[in-house]
């Protein structure tokens, strides 16, 4: 998302300086179709634009239709929380067991937090870092060599990284912490390199859109090249750096299938980083192959919860990207 | 953009602290620039170790499943059909079955995306309904595959009744897809000249004529970069077509039959870890046809900046 | 790249595929679909591979939901012709008026790693093992080891053998690693010196040694005769209005080339070991 609208071309920015909103709206300088009855083209050709301007914008709120149909969907099949589990035995409880009508999802809200804070406190430093390396120190061989790595990593499916977790890491963590090794720990370790390639390269959009003029005026006042890293670059695309973590915060959130093979899945409260715990993701996938009646609906319930931490998420980069270009 | 001030920023590294060792006379001030130049050196040191490990996991990752999955790959692990309990034999079914329900997913997403960034690139004004349509794409974008697992299975195919099937999957995918390509979409759009759009206006096109005709084609390599990095997102997706396409091992003829797609082949192999064997075959040729779609998004790139 | 027209081309094409996926819906195959428990799946997966390619024209769709679901899909939603199942009906689901296959034996061997002394637990010790009451081998009569305890997930068919043979209504430690499948649970005790799981007789390899239950070994004899308590039968479901087509492929599943081969190779023993095809 940041990828698209906090880094702004410089030339168009300097071109457009009373543009509002995410883009310089090309639009403004163009012909519109109120304005087209003054050209000599024929009505049936006005009525063809019309008509395809609705096409366009019947296409364009698919999204929109879209997002609203999931949460819709997924909200109506997890109404039943209220009326069959109470609200707040379901958000609050502790106590997560089939067989008894069970159904707290607080230890799947800790496992989730405990797993992305892990995984965001090992992976978005070296994810920026990476991202300073790329934009402020490599040369352009080891860019090129870097650039397309990363980018690959991001391809990399997210059960390839489950399944090298399962097959590397977790006998890895095992050996070294005892245990089973499945938990949070392994989590962490295979989370973040799966989200280290998001922020780095939404990082590096962000830092690639700091105007070179200031680096340079840095440079004039003597600072090293660290110096204006550190106080220069970095506080001017700082937005874009906590939107790209937020971004890859999102994404540690909502990994299902790695997370799964990795964790553990044992649906206690988070004791210990080599102690198996479960996620909201997981536990979905666990349960939904043979959920039924109010499990069903806990477990909508529980995606629904995964679907507004995401929304949130979007709304703070959102609001952030705003803050940050009024100040 | 960066190209422009590449050379501007390699002679500045090069020039900037050095330059000032030159002026500096004062002995304290030439140790605090000593001090200062230690620094400097010791975090770009920190930075070249971070991008070093990020480098090292990527090969670290890509050896590993090469190195395993290797020894499996043959004609025969390709075209032929897994049998038996623990899936001996091949992935063909599986690898049909991935290519048709992203094929059928880029159908239904691509018109859509395509035209939906059109219209916020060229038609719409700014105003709420753009910062509601870009809102709801960032969303859509950032919704976690399991929510949009579970909105396909109580959607498609228990609301609408459609079997477990391509179709069921391609529309979970396309909406997974719709704002990947959206986005890649209105960038291209954008980056087109407005020049080449006066130049059009100029000889008396209308609004449509100039976006199919001068537009669009301008933007093409892009967009098509765009499908090919959303076609490798929607191969590598387990949890969306887990919930929506079953995972009968079929080979799929029409979009209502079922089938099995590659990840979701290699998450039930590694998840019950009996044929760890075929497992890394899967991975690897998982992992191949992605990077393949990533050399091809790279080459449509090149071939377009030559042509510019 | 002159025009949009790729772009008209590609709906046009959509179109296309939408009308022949819907005229696909009339040709003359019949699908028999098989749906429910995930430890029998792999068996009517590979008999419906084998029987589609004997018969052709039918395909045998299969899908492993667990055992309750496969039972509504049968019984209740009809979406599918066979269920399986690999535990008894529930009193609920008898009033379905379903009919009940046996078409293998499972036992459910508790396995442990070779370096373990251990040879022989009573159920109670099992229990309590699983409960979090005893957490140390020491405790019976091993090394003074940690217990390191292994689950499959609920939906899993062995899990719920065992909960009812072991278990009973005492509650599973929650602190056991839950993983979903025989394999990785295999693998994880052949690496953990400490560790416990359970897994079908048939997996058992020279990786981990499995345990005699009350003394008594789950040898394929003892769990035949069901003599080895952790012993049960996994079910086919069907309605009275079968198809001539899935009868068929239940007669096949019962016949000797699937209850000597993929039976075995799932790692159930034959629920008739001699005779052939039975009514």
């Amino acid at each position: 998302m940041s990828a698209a609208y906090t880094p702004q071309p410089l030339t168009q920015q300097t071109l457009h300086p009373e543009d509002e909103g995410p883009f310089p709206d090309l639009a403004q300088t163009q012909p519109r179709h109120k304005t087209a009855a003054l050209t000599l083209v024929s009505r049936a050709t006005q009525i063809k634009e019309r008509g395809l301007l609705l096409l366009f914008f019947a296409c364009a709120i698919v999204a929109v239709l879209g997002v609203v149909l999931i949460f819709a969907f997924v909200a109506y099949q997890a109404s039943g929380v209220f009326p069959n589990i109470g609200f707040l035995k379901f958000i609050t409880g502790t106590k997560w067991s089939v067989a008894h009508s069970q159904f707290g999802v607080v230890p799947f809200i800790v496992g989730s937090v405990v797993v992305t804070i892990g995984a965001l406190a090992i992976g978005a430093p070296l994810a920026i870092m990476t991202a300073l390396f790329l934009s402020e120190v490599a040369g352009p061989r080891a860019r090129a060599v870097i650039r397309p790595a990363v980018e690959l990593l991001a391809g990399i499916p997210s059960v390839v990284y489950g399944f090298f977790g399962v097959t590397v890491v977790a006998p890895l963590v095992a050996r070294l912490f005892g245990g089973a090794g499945f938990g949070p720990l392994t989590a962490w370790i295979v989370l973040s390199i799966m989200i280290v390639p998001t922020i780095a390269m939404l990082s590096e959009d962000a830092l690639d859109s700091i105007p070179m003029g200031i680096r340079e005026a840095s440079f004039a006042m003597g600072a090293t090249q660290w110096q204006t890293i550190y106080k220069v670059v970095l506080p001017a695309a700082k937005i874009g750096i906590i939107d790209a973590v937020i971004l890859g915060m999102g994404r540690a959130i909502g990994e299902t299938m790695a997370v799964l093979m990795i964790v553990g899945n044992a649906p206690q409260m988070f004791a210990g980083l080599t102690k198996p715990i479960a996620t909201l993701t997981s536990q979905i996938v666990l349960g939904m192959s043979y959920a039924a009646d109010d499990f069903r609906t806990a477990l909508f319930g529980m995606a629904a919860l995964l679907f507004l931490i995401s929304m949130c998420l979007v709304l703070i980069v959102r609001l952030l990207s705003r803050t940050g270009k009024e100040g | 953009m960066r190209d422009m001030f590449s050379e501007d920023r390699e002679r500045l590294k090069e020039l900037g602290p050095g330059a000032m060792d030159k002026t500096a006379r004062n002995e304290a001030k030439r140790a605090r620039l000593l001090k200062e130049r230690l620094a400097n050196n010791t975090a770009l040191a920190v930075l070249w170790v971070a991008a070093g490990i990020t480098v090292a996991a990527l090969i670290l990752i890509i050896l590993y499943v090469v190195i395993n999955g290797a020894p499996m790959i043959s004609p025969k692990f390709i075209f032929t059909w897994p049998h038996g309990v623990s899936a001996k034999g091949g992935i063909w079914p599986t690898i049909i079955s991935t290519l048709y329900v992203t094929g059928l997913a880029m159908l239904i997403a691509t018109p859509v995306a395509v035209l939906a960034a059109v219209y916020l690139a060229e038609y719409a004004k700014q105003g709420r309904i753009v910062t509601v349509i870009r809102f709801a794409a960032d969303s859509l974008a950032s919704v976690p595959s399991i929510v949009m697992g579970l909105f396909g299975l109580a959607f498609f195919v228990e609301a609408f009744h459609l079997p477990m099937s391509m179709l069921s999957a391609a529309l979970a995918l396309s909406l997974l897809m719709l704002p990947i390509i959206m986005r890649a979409t209105e960038e291209a759009i954008r980056a087109v000249p407005r020049y080449i759009r006066w130049g059009s206006y100029g000889l008396g096109a209308t609004q449509w004529q100039t976006v199919s005709r001068v537009v669009l084609p301008w933007a093409m390599p892009r967009i098509i970069t765009g499908l090919v990095l959303a076609m490798g997102r929607a191969i590598g997706e387990t949890a969306v077509v887990f919930y929506t396409m079953g995972m009968a091992i079929n080979m799929p003829l029409t979009p209502l039959e079922s089938g099995r797609s590659m990840a979701v082949h290699l998450y039930l192999l590694a998840v019950d870890g009996i044929n760890l064997k075929a497992a890394y075959g899967t991975a690897l040729m998982l992992m191949l046809m992605i990077f393949l779609l990533n050399m091809f998004a790279r080459y449509i790139q090149r071939r377009y900046r030559k042509v510019r | 790249m002159r025009s949009v027209r790729p772009a008209v081309a590609l709906l046009l094409a959509l179109m296309l595929t939408g009308a022949l996926g819907l005229s696909g819906c009339t040709k003359g195959s019949t699908d028999i679909v098989v749906s429910g428990s995930t430890t029998v799946e792999p068996i009517a997966e590979v008999a419906g591979e084998d029987y589609a390619k004997a018969h052709p024209g039918v395909s045998v769709l299969v899908s492993g939901l667990g055992s309750s679901a496969g039972i509504e899909a049968v019984g209740v939603t009809r979406t599918a012709d066979i269920g399986t199942s690999s535990r008894d009906l529930k009193d609920n689901e008898k009033k379905l008026g379903l009919e009940v296959i046996p078409i293998a034996h499972d036992g459910i061997a508790v396995v442990v790693n070779p370096a373990n002394p251990v040879r022989n637990l009573t159920l109670a010790q099992l229990r309590d093992i699983y409960a979090g009451k005893i957490t140390n081998w020491k405790e019976v009569g091993g090394d003074d080891v940690p217990i390191t305890l292994v689950n499959r997930d609920e939906s899993s068919g062995t899990r719920d053998a065992f909960t009812k043979f072991v278990m009973g209504d005492t509650a599973f430690n929650l602190d056991a690693v839950v993983l979903p499948g025989t394999g990785q649970v295999r693998e994880v005790i052949r690496r953990t010196k400490g560790a416990v799981g359970y897994i079908s007789e048939g997996f058992v390899n020279g990786q981990v040694r499995a345990l005699a239950v009350d003394g008594i070994t789950p040898s394929p004899a003892n769990i035949a005769s069901e003599k080895y308590p952790l012993s049960r039968k996994l079910y086919f479901l069907v309605r009275k209005d079968l198809s001539p087509e899935a009868q068929g492929y239940v007669d096949y599943v019962l016949s000797d080339a699937i209850q000597e081969g993929a039976v075995r190779e799932a790692g159930y023993l034959p629920v008739n070991p001699k005779g052939g095809p039975r009514k």
